[in-house]
Order: structure tokens, then sequence, then C-alpha cells
């Protein structure tokens, strides 16, 4: 059957304006919830970056100089591997680092270019994982290797990422399960707001079925007007996710001298992505649960 | 047209409301249905229309046996089944020409079928002058015709009337029931519940009568009783 889009247009908007302070409602809870999701997918984005060497219970880097000769690369894996206090060791190379490097320094060309120019000022390393991870066995092996021959530097996790990692593991959780429930939430503020518009309109919609309207002509209207709530939420969590990247990256972008902090970068496309996201859950809670709702109430 | 083959509906709480009814009404014929409040003259024009199911029989409309329709064809058997009530069913927040378009708006008609035929059917019904006005601001005659020309816009083959004149004055009435009758007279089928005993008198048309859901007189050009 032809919808007239005129039609189509001028009810959502009459429904939408109907019922103002319930529509209100329901676009709030979306959008908070959906803040929610976005800034723990780049808060996780962001730890990830921060944290990439040390990801997989990496206690210690042994990073070795530039011109170490393959000999000497090779005995110190052997000790390496052949330590019964070492779980596992991962030798990564300059190719690995380079890859390591471009994911680390995304956004950050000024400071990728000299390495994409030069890559062998990047050293080669062994990312180790101890069997026991309490802080004196890990300073005894890392005393152990960083005099040994070849051996630049021991960089070991500082109680900093431990603590970074934690609290952020806290904080995703947290997060998510607060998302979860405001989204749920939100679901159900918007079936709710169908809900009303339909009982609202109930005259009508009989008068419709009567002269022989469909059923899904009857229903667009009301799924519709789910979908622009849905997705006038999704837009102002964009634009707070939006906010929230440029506001750190400006603040973390000034902690000289704290590497750590100025490794929690959040490349753009990720941002793109999790606003693409929320655009996509956004439409999706609004016509679901108007769908839903519609369907329910709007029997033959 | 219209056929009935031992229908039977039974309400929650075991009311009957319509016990084993045939008939068979032809394309063009006018019927009155008749009957005490309770006998089932609403629930058989809530049949035709399918806004209710029967519990055993058939019902046939133009043809095609109702039961047998999937959900989504219903709105295109209500497209070819006009209705109008004795609450007239009217849309207050539209004017008289917006509550007839409205019929047609909603089964998707084009914008300039619905600008010929509104004002068509709203000269038939002796509306034009009117269009503009919204329903409080009419009478219930006038209301009536509004909802007479609403159910009629989309040239219907069947007239389903339920008490139309339940809430008019008598001399009102006579107005409705013409309407009624020019409409039969262009070939649309007319059945019409009511209690209205000087109209069945006068009109002398094809009565059914029923009595606690049966149907105890089915009779050609018959009186209320």
């Amino acid at each position: 059957m032809a919808v007239n889009v005129n039609y189509v247009v001028r009810e959502t908007a009459t429904n939408l304006t109907r019922n103002i302070t319930l529509g209100l409602a329901s676009v709030a809870t979306v959008s908070v919830s959906l803040f929610l999701v976005g800034a723990s997918f780049l808060i996780r984005q962001g730890v990830a970056n921060a944290t990439l060497q040390w990801k997989g219970g990496i206690e210690f880097i042994v990073f070795m100089q530039p011109d170490v000769s393959p000999s000497q690369r090779t005995a110190l894996q052997q000790q390496l591997e052949g330590n019964p206090a070492i779980k596992r060791v991962k030798y990564v190379d300059q190719k690995a680092s380079l890859a390591e490097a471009r994911k680390i320094f995304k956004d950050q060309p000024t400071l990728l270019q000299p390495i994409e120019d030069d890559p062998s000022i990047l050293p080669t390393s062994f990312r180790v994982t101890p069997r026991d991870t309490d802080v004196r066995s890990v300073d005894a092996l890392k005393r152990l290797y960083q005099d040994k021959p070849g051996v630049y530097l021991v960089k070991a996790a500082t109680d900093t990422i431990k603590t970074m990692q934690r609290i952020t593991g806290v904080l995703n959780i947290g997060l998510s399960v607060t998302a979860v429930f405001l989204f749920g939430a939100s679901a159900l503020l918007i079936f709710n707001t169908i809900q009303t518009a339909i009982f609202a309109r109930r005259r009508e919609i009989e008068v419709m079925k009567l002269v022989g309207a469909t059923n899904w002509f009857i229903r667009i209207p009301f799924m519709l007007e789910g979908l622009v709530q849905g997705m006038i939420g999704a837009g102002i969590a964009v634009g707070g996710v939006y906010y929230l990247n440029h506001f750190f990256s400006k603040r973390l972008a000034s902690q000289n001298g704290v590497e750590l902090l100025q490794n929690f970068v959040v490349a753009n496309n990720d941002v793109l992505t999790t606003s693409i996201g929320i655009g996509i859950a956004g439409a999706l809670v609004g016509v679901i649960s108007s769908a839903v709702a519609a369907t329910w109430f709007l029997k033959v | 047209m219209i056929k009935l083959e031992n229908v039977s509906k039974v309400y929650k709480g075991d009311v009957v409301a319509l016990r084993d009814a045939s008939c068979d009404i032809q394309k063009g014929e006018f019927v009155f249905l008749v009957g005490p409040s309770g006998s089932g003259k609403s629930t058989m024009i809530r049949l035709l229309n399918k806004e209710e199911d029967p519990n055993t029989g058939h019902i046939f409309v133009a043809g095609k046996d109702i039961g047998q329709l999937s959900s989504w064809k219903v709105p295109f058997l209500r497209r070819n089944i006009g209705c109008v009530f004795q609450d007239y069913k009217l849309l207050s927040n539209k004017t008289v020409y917006e509550n007839v378009a409205f019929a047609l708006e909603v089964i998707g008609r084009p914008r300039h079928v619905i600008k010929t035929q509104v004002p068509a059917i709203l000269e038939l019904v002796g509306l034009s002058k009117k269009q503009k006005n919204y329903p409080d601001e009419l009478s219930g005659g006038e209301q009536q015709r509004v909802s007479i020309a609403r159910a009629f816009v989309n040239r219907p083959l069947i007239l389903l009337a339920d008490e139309p004149t339940g809430n008019l004055d008598p001399a009102t009435s006579v107005g409705i029931m013409r309407l009624l009758d020019r409409i039969n007279r262009t070939g649309t089928t007319v059945v019409m519940a009511t209690h209205d005993r000087g109209i069945v008198d006068t009109m002398r048309r094809r009565v059914i009568e029923l009595d606690r859901g049966a149907i105890i007189r089915d009779q050609a050009r018959g009186v209320y009783e």
C-alpha cells in the first residue's frame, strides 16, 4: 500500500509534540545511557593504548641495544627461557615494535614520523611474564638481566600501570552495568511513551481500523516517533562523547613528564566507531521498543 | 453479498450472543435487523465487519469466507464495508471535511482523489456549507450525516449501520433514512440494526428479527413485529 509521506511526517510530528514531557524523559535516558556506553568504550580504548606494552600479565620488558649482535640476543633469550622463575618470554622484533608504535602514536604524526623515517631507532625487546608477580621477585629478575651484554634497559610494570588497569577494570564494569540498566530503562520509557501516544489517539486509531487502514500504516508514525527519540538521544550522547574526548585529550597532553598519561589517547577513528555504534544503538532501541508497543497495543 | 451459515457467538461466561444463525443477503438489498437489546444485532454487525470472529459457522462477504482471511487482509475487507454507529465516532479535532478526507487518506488514496471525492460526498449528504465546521458545532443529525459520508466516501459494497437513528429525534431520523435509502439505490447493500419501529414500518424492507441470539423471523417487506 502506498504510504503518504506527508501524512506520516505530520502524524509523527503531532505524536512527538503531543507528549512532549514523556518524550523528553525518553530522550534524556537514551542519551545518558548511550553516553555511558560510549565513555566506557573510550576509557577502555585509552587504557588499552596506554598499557599496550603491558598486556597479558607482562611484568617487565628487556630492551636491547640497537647494535646488539644476534649471538648476544640468542644468548639472552636462552637465559630467559631457561629461567624457572619465568613463565613466558615473547620476543618483539623491529617490525612488531613499529606496528606497536603506529598504534600508540596513531594520532600523533609528529612523534611517529622520525620512527617511520628510520625504524632502526626502535629497540627490539623481550616481554617477560614471571611466575611470581610480587614486587620483590620482579625486582630481583629485573636486576638479574639489566647488566647482561646487549641489554639497554629493563623496564618493569609500575604500580601506576597496575593500579590504572585495576581501577579502569572496575570503572568499566560499573559503567557497563549502569549503562545496561539505563538502556533498559530507556527502552521501557520509549515503550511507555508510545503506549501513552496510542492511548491518546485511540479514537483516531479506532476510526482508522474501521475504514480499512493497514496495521503498518497505523504503526509507522508511532515507530518513527520512537526512532526520532532514540536518534535525538544518540545525537546528544555522541556530542557528549566528543566533548569528553576533547576535554581529556587536552588535559592529558599537558601532563608533561607523565609518560603513561600521555599515552592515554583515543584515536579519532575510535571516537568515530563509538559514535556510529551509539547512533545504531539509539536507532535500534527507539524502533524496537516502539514497534513492540505498537504491535502490542494495536491489535486488529 | 452476505451469507451466514450456522453462525454462533458465545462470549465469556457462556453468554450466547448469536445462536446457529443463517441468512443470505443479496447485493443491493436493504435489511433491518430488529429485536430487543441483547438479542445479537450488534454482534452480527461486528461479525460482518470482522471486529470479532464467530465460535462456529461461516460468514461469507462478497463470496469470501472471512473466517479464512489472514489478519493482514482484514483492512482490505473493511474497505468494502462502510460502518455507521449510534455515537457517530467522529474526530472532534478535525473539521467535517477532514473527518471525511481522513477515511481516504489512511487507505492511501492520492490527494487529487480526496479533493474530488470529499466535496462530492458532502454534497450528497447536504453538508457542503458546513465542511469547515467542527463536529461539536453540528446538530446530532448533521453529525450522523458526516459519519455516513465518511462510511460511503470510498463507495463500499456494503454499509453496516448500528442504530444510526438511536440518538436522533423522529424528524431528523427520517432525513437520515432518506439518505441511507438513496445510498441503497446506488447498489450498495445496507444492513441496519434498529429499535425504531416507525422507521421499519414505514420503509417496508426485509426484516430479520433476532431474539436471544436466534433468528426468529426473516420477512421480505416486513414490519417491526
